[in-house]
């Protein structure tokens, strides 16, 4: 049995298939839900796992993903936290990049460090830009400064030097004196969690990676313990943001990797999907309850970035975190959004959401205000008879109530109130997947939108006629899409590595000799890991590169020829080409290497996609009814409803229709061809010729 | 047509803002434009009402739809301008002006030959010229010392780029491939917007578009009227000094007199001084940016700025002031004086209105400018950055520490590591500093100090601040701030004191030192907790001696 878990805002999903080790044949893949429960989180896995009818002895693999490190931090309830940087620099983590999103409020403040000042010290010690050692630690304060942080109360430390990222000595020699006067107390120097320049960024992703990782390391030992106490002889692997899983022990040790778990593996299990079947291009769309996520596949590749924001919106500059992340866009439009009108008479659906409790007016649960859900319901594209899978009888009572304000306000109806809102929660959505394409210089014609979450499918169609893309894929169970790819994902580790070097033949010699440096940690780093021999370590070579002078970068995969040797003119064309499709133009200027990076994977088995069976059902077995639906612009049709569960490969048919599954509903209006792959996904086909579009 | 349909043209149309400025970061190759978002973007109807902006800092607010407003006097005739026509000027003294080297490109849309609308970008270019390198002066007297002057030229006919206006481009700046790069980026900008708002014509049908182009204006003007009638309705005077003009003569005196009543917001400027010799002088688009600013500021910060938004503001101002200036008045730190323009106001109204308004900030951009050889490859060197300080304390919270002024946005600090990979200085601080100001009930923000040692031979420093003699001023018995000011640290021991200066020669192992004001304090000292003090002691934001000083306590 292999097995991945993946605890979400309201529910912890579970995701197991049969693996037979000797055949290597696996066997269908099954998923469960409970609750999930904070803040014990580790309890709503065994709960799932045991809602599942699973024994952890009998499990082989377990994959875990986790919002703990995440809600610790939005919720500050990491740990005290104390930072020592260089004589002088102290303050950077408050000054910050001096930035104000809301440009006009006068009465703006920037976000509160997570370490205040009073914990903030320095130590006398200098390395140049250049690596060269100027002064070495100045230790002398150290003792007083520790004794000092005890009676505080301070449980973790962070460690930021400048230049540390490309001589780590000074803050090393600190954390060994830290170490030996103070073992208990979590200590984290920059240079372990990030080799990237910019001060600031890597002092608080070092500052928010300390603040969480006492905090981190219980979770995982008491997850691993309770696993453990049933019988599970492995132990669990994390997921990480960059896509990929990571043993516990290295999870522990810089647990800031894990903080966008969820949404990567999402990403990831479609450029899977996509490999899967032939679909390269992607645009990516993930909507849960509170909010959606966007991303972009380009040729497979799936894009993972160091510039990644927590907290960060038009108004805020949130806080950054320079740790390999996949590059997605988040804003706050999910099916729980409230819709609400300004004192402008204008119409606004999210930020807010009703959340989990009370969630949408239709749930019963005392929720008063109207939300996306709500709508859809109006609308008849949900159905009311299957609202939540069937478990929940929708209290159209209370919905008509919560849409009151907004009737009144706008002088409508409560059918155009509800056509209202799903139209501007699609406009809101639009504009966040341009900026994941048409903004970044990518023609959404060559792509296919792939959606899932709660509610993904929902609104995919209208979406990519938006965006006039030409094809929509909707996986089978995409409402636990995220956690099935887990079990997709391989071992990863990211290494970047900052370090300014001319692209010129001259420097091939040093590009071979930093990443042999960085292979060889990767090795060092696994073994560590217990992860040793049997396996072979797969390395995929990459580079920020930029114009001198300039200061934008792209990422480039990085050509090897015969002799191990980087091919330095192919590097160029290919920068140069990257370039500007990101930017639209190029230079004649030299080529500057900023960041090497290094990916080094370690393949894990995975489930054989079984194909879906066909047992010969006429497309007409498989249809649960017929309801009238709103179409929005395309008026109030009759949709025949399908059930997605029967659903066979091969079938095809034309909106207006409904592909209903127990927690997900996919809405096709008219003109529009359906069709089921091999697998049991659904593939829509566009028809902008006959709709005008 | 359906109110929804309307609703989202016009978000569409807002969200051109948000794409132009993205176009622009994306297509620029000057780190000024995409480091510090010297720039603005945005869209206009045909009559040149604003419709969206995306900007990265406050001081363009007032700038795209007035230079609209004044092509359209300098083509007054139907068929003047043509469909693939791109308009470029940088006349401080007309519409959309500041100084020379905010340049802006506009781009009429045309929908089946009529003109629908306008697409417009102003963004700090690199070089345009004139005596000084990167074209700003601490000591012009004229502007012809300030660079290239385009008033509303062609830099395209129907599609033809103008090789002859390019061509005196080129020959007339320091950095020729930098500016070109520059002026292509906006008109990419402009393209992409022009492209989305045919879109939109092509898929709604030309009338709705129209229709909600009016729509958002008058949307803007319904959510600016409801906070406007939120205000308290009065008359409200206050008045500031700009020190210095870079040729020593000063100091000046910026007046307003606002008048809030009837829905409506009248900032009257009258009694300002008059231009000056020195290139310190802001022209009316400045002021009416600055004036803008501070409107918003206390009516609604949050919808996007358009034309309707500012129906309600009316700005008076004799022509040939210091926020007024006229041709041929040097303008190079027209910023220092708009800032004025904005704080005054803002002193004006703050206390009549705490909630939405702190007490006085650092008021300066702090231009800092080092040039020099890179001591690793000898290669010239230009640095240029605006600095953080400290912003006053609000009725109900301490001022925040080290931010940008307000004139500023989305302006970034440069990393001490790249800065000083960049041009090999040494950056030995960048801390909040310990000069007295900002006491009261609640604190006024930290100014900063920051530390740059020169490792070349030398180097050389330009510098031009305000309220380097004036304070930031406090509320409700609170303390002033303190004073923005540039200090050389030489080898023999001496310390100069600097101001307003030009490439001040700084020599290998000496020491330039920053700093920028703490914020103005809020309420009497005294009242500050016992509590909060303490906390305040033990983070070092005050010391023992201040509050035994300035807040009077017995205790310590």
């Amino acid at each position: 049995m292999r097995a991945a878990s993946d605890v979400g805002g309201t529910f912890t999903d579970l995701v197991y298939y049969d693996y037979d080790n000797e055949t290597g044949k696996s066997g269908p893949v099954n998923i469960a839900k409970a609750d999930t429960t904070p803040p014990n989180f580790e309890q709503g896995v065994m709960n799932a796992i045991h809602k599942a009818g699973l024994k952890p002895e009998d499990m082989m693999f377990f994959a875990h993903g986790s919002t703990v490190i995440i809600n610790a931090l939005t919720e500050r309830k990491g740990v005290k936290t104390a930072l020592i940087t260089t004589k002088g620099f102290r303050d950077v983590l408050e000054i910050a990049r001096g930035n104000r999103p809301d440009l006009f409020n006068f009465n703006f403040r920037k976000p509160k460090p997570f370490v205040d000042r009073y914990l903030r010290l320095e130590l006398d010690e200098r390395v140049t830009y250049k690596g060269d050692m100027q002064r070495p630690v100045d230790m002398s304060p150290l003792a007083e400064q520790l004794e000092y942080l005890k009676t505080e109360g301070v449980a973790a430390i962070a460690i930021s030097f400048l230049h540390a990222y490309v001589n780590p000595e000074n803050e090393l020699a600190v954390v060994a004196e830290i170490k030996k006067f103070w073992p208990e107390v979590s200590v984290l120097a920059s240079s372990e969690i990030s080799r990237e320049w910019r001060e600031y960024e890597r002092t608080n992703t070092t500052v928010l990676s300390a603040y969480v990782h006492p905090i981190a390391k219980k979770y995982i030992e008491s997850l691993e313990k309770k696993l453990a106490d049933e019988g599970f002889k492995d132990h669990p692997y994390m997921m990480q943001s960059n896509g990929g899983i990571a043993t516990v022990a290295s999870a522990k040790d810089n647990p800031i990797t894990m903080v966008e778990s969820g949404p990567a593996s999402g990403i990831f299990a479609s450029a899977y999907l996509g490999a899967m079947i032939g679909e390269k291009n992607l645009v990516v769309l993930d909507i849960g309850g509170t909010t959606a996520k966007c991303a972009l596949i380009e040729d497979g590749d799936v894009k993972v970035t160091t510039e990644y924001y927590i907290e960060k919106d038009a108004k805020s500059p949130g806080y950054p975190i320079q740790t390999p992340v996949s590059e997605i866009v988040e804003i706050g439009n999910g099916g729980g959004s409230i819709a609400w009108t300004d004192k402008g008479g204008k119409l606004h659906v999210g930020p807010q959401s009703a959340g989990a409790m009370p969630g949408p007016a239709a749930y019963g649960r005392g929720g008063t205000k109207p939300t996306t859900t709500d709508s859809n319901l109006i609308l008849g594209r949900i159905d009311k008879d299957c609202f939540v899978g069937g478990e929940v009888e929708p209290d159209m009572e209370a919905v008509e109530k919560a849409f009151a304000p907004i009737m009144a306000d706008l002088d409508i109806s409560l059918k155009e109130a509800a056509r209202g809102v799903v139209r501007i929660a699609n406009a809101n959505m639009t504009n966040a997947l341009r900026l994941v394409s048409t903004n970044k210089g990518y023609d959404p014609r060559d792509f296919a939108l792939i959606a899932f979450g709660g509610g993904g499918a929902m609104h995919a169609v209208a979406l990519a006629e938006e965006l006039k893309i030409p094809k929509v894929i909707v996986p089978v169970n995409s409402s636990v899409f995220s956690a099935w790819g887990m079990l997709l994902t391989d071992l990863r580790r990211d290494y970047l590595q900052t370090h300014p070097l001319l692209v010129v033949i001259e420097n091939s010699q040093i590009f071979t000799q930093i990443f042999q440096y960085l292979k060889d940690k990767a090795r060092v780093d696994y073994k560590y890991d217990e992860i040793e021999g049997t396996q072979e370590i797969q390395f995929e070579y990459q580079a920020d590169l930029r114009y001198v002078g300039q200061e934008h970068t792209v990422k480039i995969p990085l050509p090897f020829n015969n002799n191990g040797k980087i091919e330095i003119g192919t590097t160029i064309a290919n920068f140069h080409d990257a370039y500007e499709k990101r930017f639209t133009y190029r230079l004649d200027s030299g080529v500057q290497l900023v960041n090497f990076h290094l990916t080094a994977k370690i393949k894990v088995p995975k489930p054989e996609i079984v194909k879906k069976q066909i047992r010969g059902l006429a497309l007409s077995d498989t249809i649960l009814h017929k309801r009238h639906v709103d179409f929005d612009q395309y008026g109030v049709h009759q949709a025949t409803v399908y059930d997605g569960l029967k659903l066979e490969p091969n079938m095809t048919f034309q909106g207006p229709a409904i592909i209903q599954e127990p927690s997900a509903t996919l809405i096709i209006p008219p003109a529009h061809m359906a069709e089921i792959d091999d697998y049991g996904n659904y593939i829509i086909h566009l028809n902008f010729v006959e709709k005008g579009v | 047509m359906d109110i929804f349909t309307t609703e989202i043209i016009k978000d569409s149309l807002v969200a051109l803002g948000d794409e132009m400025f993205n176009a622009m970061i994306r297509t620029s190759m000057s780190p000024i434009i995409y480091e510090t978002t010297d720039f603005a973007v945005g869209a206009t109807d045909a009559k040149g009402n604003l419709l969206a902006q995306g900007n990265g800092v406050t001081a363009f607010l007032a700038t795209l739809d007035t230079a609209v407003q004044s092509l359209l006097e300098h083509y007054p005739n139907e068929g003047d301008i043509k469909p693939g026509d791109v308009i470029i000027t940088n006349s401080p003294y007309l519409g959309g002006g500041t100084h020379l080297s905010d340049v802006v490109i506009i781009l009429p849309v045309f929908y089946k030959d009529k003109l629908v609308a306008f697409t417009v970008n102003k963004a700090h270019w690199t070089e345009v010229g004139g005596t000084e390198p990167g074209s700003v002066s601490t000591r012009a007297t004229e502007i012809y010392q300030e660079g290239l002057h385009f008033k509303f030229l062609k830099l395209y006919n129907e599609g033809q780029i103008n090789d002859a206006l390019v061509g005196i481009i080129e020959a007339n700046v320091r950095l020729p491939e930098s500016t070109i790069g520059d002026m292509h980026a906006g008109v990419a900008a402009a393209r992409v917007g022009a492209k989305r708002i045919l879109e939109l014509i092509e898929k709604y049908d030309g009338p709705s578009v129209l229709y909600a182009m009016d729509e958002l204006l008058d949307y803007g003007e319904r959510m600016t009227e409801a906070e406007l009638l939120k205000l308290p309705q009065g008359v409200y005077e206050a008045d500031s000094i700009v020190e210095d003009d870079g040729l020593g003569n000063g100091p000046f005196t910026i007046k307003v007199k606002v008048t809030i009543k009837d829905g409506k917001m009248i900032a009257d400027y009258t009694g300002t001084d008059g231009q000056v010799a020195g290139p310190i002088n802001c022209s009316y688009t400045g002021l009416v940016t600055g004036a803008r600013c501070l409107f918003k500021a206390v009516t609604d910060t949050e919808i996007p700025a358009n034309g309707g938004c500012f129906r309600a503001l009316e700005i008076i101002c004799p022509m040939g002031t210091i926020i007024s200036a006229q041709s041929p008045a040097p303008v190079s730190l027209y910023y220092e004086p708009l800032i004025s323009a904005i704080d005054v106001m803002w002193k004006a109204l703050a206390p009549v209105m705490a909630d939405r308004l702190p007490a006085g900030h650092q008021r300066s951009v702090g231009a800092t400018f080092l040039s020099g050889n890179h001591p690793d490859t000898g290669d010239l060197f230009v640095m240029g950055e605006p600095l953080v300080g400290g912003w006053g304390a609000s009725e109900d919270k301490d001022g925040d520490n080290g931010q940008f002024c307000c004139a500023n946005g989305e302006t970034f600090n440069i990393p001490t590591e790249l800065f000083e990979s960049r041009y090999g200085v040494q950056v030995e601080q960048y801390a909040f500093h310990n000069e007295d100001g900002g006491a009261g009930e609640y604190r006024g923000g930290k100014g900063v100090v920051l530390d740059y040692k020169i490792t070349s031979d030398e180097a050389y420093l330009t510098y031009a601040a305000s309220q380097t003699i004036s304070r930031p001023w406090a509320m409700q018995g609170g303390q002033e701030g303190s004073n923005n000011y540039a200090l050389i640290l030489r080898k023999d021991g001496k310390v100069e004191r600097h101001h307003m200066c030009t490439t001040v020669t700084v020599e290998k192992d000496e020491v330039v030192r920053l700093y920028t004001g703490t914020g103005g304090g809020y309420g009497d000292p005294e009242k500050r907790p016992k509590e909060k003090l303490l906390e305040d002691i033990k983070n070092g934001y005050v010391t023992k001696e201040q509050a035994q000083k300035f807040y009077n306590v017995d205790w310590l």
